[in-house]
């Protein structure tokens, strides 16, 4: 009970941001939330799975466009475009995860990324259905029973995406699944010998992950209304990838502060440097690497430690010998 | 012993690597609740009949049964769920997680909820992941680690891993359980301690194998031993008589002797 009232009030807090914002602001809160959405996901498969997969936004194009094409070329309703995206998305995640999965870490790297270039050479090639290098533009959201979605109702419309993938991938962190797939990635020969079918919790992870940055890229399709490649490149996973190794790899608060950090630092730093924003990311990064691998949830695990220690006797007892008892 | 049906039976396994053979023909069984040792000297092919049984890896020819049942072609995961777990000479715990997840880890062929139920939170996932703690807690204290169900794995010391690797087999509700070597590297003390606790794993009705180098630990504690030799079973017996049989001391036991001498 608890519990659901916390989701409740969060829910309610993020939608009445949004009516307190301006257009512009609102533009800049849904792609921070969309961003949030595709970090929560990416540390799930990355930082849970173990799965070193680069084609999280190609999923996420995936959806935008296969919604888009839904109801622009074929014209079928809305519910309708929204299930086939899905189907859609489930059904190349499959199609990648079930040979991908085979392979481990470097291979797996670079099956996945040789996919996200073949998406985007398939955008760019698609001819009509695409839109080619010009994407899909000139179309809108269909009313929604009689209702046109649009503003910040839109807005709140992310923040349901952003709180259920967090609801979702929380749970299932939490739960059996989850300690599957972190046995699988930190000792497969164990998890094996446990029970635990590695390449099975391997294909399930890779597939609910992508079809959730699916599922965002359908959201995200009516954000501006318009998709076209450069949006789904390679550049922007890696992004993805900054934010949860700089927030804490592996854990759902550092894909949120990861994504918001990231995101909102460009808006202050380019008045100052310009556009060479990634060159400071890409020193962040090194430092994170170097000095704080476990990110900035690290850093507030030691600061929250120091202080509980504070206290005499209240430390961590560090475990020597075997117990007599 | 023998008028109750065997629990695993091996029968002519053997196992090619190339144009060697590490184990040939043998045939052995396990019944429940027997404490059974399977020693022999280096590359005499028990880590290899071991890796069978366990199914790590697959016999060039014969078969394993289980209940009855045979095991070929299964993969690795699959025997756990039948009731085959294993530990590791070196320790394969879950590094990232706490001694109490590790352990839960080892309940994963026992989950009665869906990944669905889960996601949607339902009653019964909420009930299960509870029960699951609550389990896990009982082989945490069996093994006596107790104290430190919530820290991380890496705060343990070796011997306390080989325990943790223990409470998470016993998770599995085994029916067989093989250790590889348990003894090794741990102190005299931690020898006793393992001792008795893999007495206490027996008396619940469930089937011990070990592989072991340690003659005295094993000796003390099989009720049943069976020896290897260049990939053949050379002797089975009871500890006292595989160390009276003129084949064994030859092959074996008086290099050992020699050893401690």
């Amino acid at each position: 009970m608890k519990r659901s009232g916390l989701w409740l009030l969060a829910l309610v807090l993020l939608s009445a941001l949004a009516f307190g914002l301006g257009s512009y602001q609102n533009d800049v809160y849904r792609k921070l939330l969309l961003w949030i959405t595709l970090a929560l996901g990416y540390n799930f498969l990355f930082g849970i799975a173990g799965q070193v997969a680069f084609s999280h936004f190609s999923f996420y194009g995936l959806g935008a466009y296969s919604v888009v094409i839904g109801i622009t070329y074929f014209g079928w309703p809305l519910p309708v475009a929204l299930l086939a995206s899905v189907v859609f998305c489930v059904a190349v995640a499959l199609a990648v995860a079930i040979p991908a999965t085979r392979l481990e870490g470097f291979y797996l790297a670079l099956a996945t990324l040789a996919f996200a270039q073949l998406f985007i050479v398939l955008l760019n090639e698609g001819g009509q259905i695409t839109g080619g290098t010009g994407g899909l533009a000139s179309y809108r959201l269909p009313d929604i029973a009689g209702y046109r979605i649009q503003g910040p109702a839109y807005t709140v419309v992310i923040v349901v995406l952003m709180l259920s993938t967090l609801a979702v991938l929380w749970r299932l962190d939490r739960s059996h699944f989850g300690r599957a797939c972190r046995a699988a990635r930190d000792n497969p020969e164990a998890a094996a010998a446990m029970g635990v079918d590695v390449r099975r919790t391997r294909i399930v992870a890779y597939t609910l992950t992508s079809a959730l940055a699916g599922l965002a890229g359908m959201v995200y399709a009516f954000v501006d209304n318009t998709v076209n490649p450069t949006i789904f490149g390679l550049e922007n996973v890696f992004l993805l990838l900054f934010m949860i190794i700089i927030g804490g790899i592996g854990r759902a608060a550092g894909a949120v502060v990861g994504a918001i950090l990231l995101y909102l630092l460009p808006f202050v730093l380019s008045p100052l440097i310009g556009h060479h924003h990634a060159l400071v990311f890409g020193l962040v990064m090194v430092l994170v690497v170097l000095f704080q691998p476990k990110g900035l949830m690290g850093l507030w695990d030691a600061w929250r430690d120091r202080s509980r220690s504070v206290a005499p006797g209240t430390g961590p007892v560090p475990a020597k010998g075997l117990p007599h008892g | 012993m023998a008028e109750a049906p065997a629990l695993l039976q091996v029968r002519r396994l053997t196992r090619r690597f190339g144009g060697l053979v590490a184990v040939s023909g043998l045939d052995m069984s396990v019944y429940p609740g027997e404490i059974l040792g399977l020693i022999g000297p280096n590359g005499a092919g028990k880590s290899t009949s071991f890796a069978m049984m366990a199914g790590a890896i697959e016999p060039s020819a014969g078969e394993i049964f289980f209940e009855g049942q045979s095991l070929s072609g299964l993969p690795t995961h699959a025997f756990a769920a039948r009731g085959i777990v294993r530990t590791f000479q070196h320790n394969k715990p879950f590094d990232s997680m706490s001694i109490e997840e590790n352990v839960m880890v080892g309940m994963h062929t026992h989950v009665p909820v869906s990944m669905w139920q889960v996601v949607l939170g339902t009653a019964q996932a909420k009930a299960h992941e509870k029960q699951a703690r609550e389990q896990a807690r009982h082989w945490i204290d069996f093994v006596g680690l107790g104290e430190y169900a919530h820290a991380d794995v890496q705060t343990l010391s070796f011997g306390q891993g080989r325990l943790l690797e223990i409470a998470r087999g016993l998770a599995a509700k085994p029916k067989l359980m093989l250790f590889d070597e348990p003894a090794a590297g741990l102190t005299a003390a931690e020898c006793l301690r393992l001792a008795d606790i893999i007495r206490g794993i027996a008396a619940q009705g469930i089937a011990v194998l070990l592989i072991e180098h340690d003659m005295p630990f094993l000796m003390a504690l099989a009720q049943r031993v069976v020896v290897l030799n260049f990939g053949e079973k050379i002797a089975e017996g009871t500890p006292t008589q595989v160390q009276a049989d003129p084949a064994v001391v030859a092959a074996y036991l008086g290099q050992v002797k020699v050893d401690h001498a």
